[in-house]
């Protein structure tokens, strides 16, 4: 029943749009974060989507079939690896013997930007969602 | 007219429409995916007959201009689909409405509407 497959579909979308708004909030929030359990200033994380066969029913799951359409899946991860923001900060206690402090590579204008992406797309796939709950009710309206 | 003969077709278009819906909203939830490439089904030439797998209908979308990730889903064009399917989808349902309707009304020798 491919109504119900596009729903859960449009269910991938709208969770791998809310991981990666996750990690962007959590950038915002660490912006200025100096300390961390690994050591050393935190670290900018993004998501990074993949194609990914939904499957609806246990006989998809089977056949190995996914109807032609995809999900969507975070696959991983990714944590940059540039060199930290140095700022001559020589009161602060992570300061280095020069006065430097490491502060996270963080630029708030393009997390928002990617932010306000997330979340368009979010609402694009709960759109999606309720043009096929619409389409169903439609079908349920035939029996009356 | 034949019922049976009409609502077969318009069942073999509700369900390519919704086979429609459904690509549709994986091009929507793969908008952000590096490489995607847009999807679409093509439309059966006949309805008449039942679609037997409808997968080989999903066809790739080639020219829509590339984003710099290699993907090409325009969101514009999604929505449109999206809101033109399930028009077409609620057009076909009325149809199928009324067949009934005409059925039930020649079962009761048309005292009941």
């Amino acid at each position: 029943m491919s109504l119900f497959g596009a729903i859960s579909v449009s269910a991938s979308g709208m969770e791998a749009q809310r991981t990666r708004a996750e990690l962007i909030t959590e950038n915002l929030a660490n912006a200025d974060t100096t300390r961390t359990p690994e050591g050393g200033p935190y670290r900018r994380k993004d998501a990074v989507f993949t194609t990914a066969p939904v499957a609806f029913s246990f006989t998809d799951v089977l056949s190995d079939a996914s109807g032609g359409s995809q999900g969507v899946s975070v696959s991983d991860i990714t944590v940059d690896d540039s060199d930290p923001e140095r700022r001559y900060m020589p009161g602060h206690p992570d300061a280095d013997p020069d006065g430097y402090v490491a502060f996270p590579r963080i630029d708030p204008a393009e997390e928002m930007v990617d932010l306000m992406s997330a979340s368009r797309g979010y609402q694009a796939n709960v759109a999606a969602i309720s043009a096929v709950k619409d389409m169903i009710a439609r079908s349920i309206d035939l029996f009356r | 007219m034949r019922l049976d003969q009409t609502g077969l077709q318009l069942g073999n278009f509700m369900s390519y429409l919704s086979q429609r819906q459904e690509v549709i909203a994986s091009n929507i939830a793969n908008a952000d995916t590096p490489g995607y490439l847009t999807r679409d089904v093509e439309m059966p030439v006949d309805f008449s007959a039942a679609i037997e797998d409808a997968r080989t209908l999903v066809v790739d979308t080639p020219d829509l201009p590339r984003h710099n990730d290699g993907n090409n889903v325009s969101i514009d064009r999604e929505a449109r689909l999206l809101a033109e399917n399930t028009m077409k989808f609620n057009v076909a349902a009325q149809f199928v409405r009324t067949e009934i309707k005409n059925l039930r009304s020649a079962i009761e020798e048309g005292r009941a509407s």
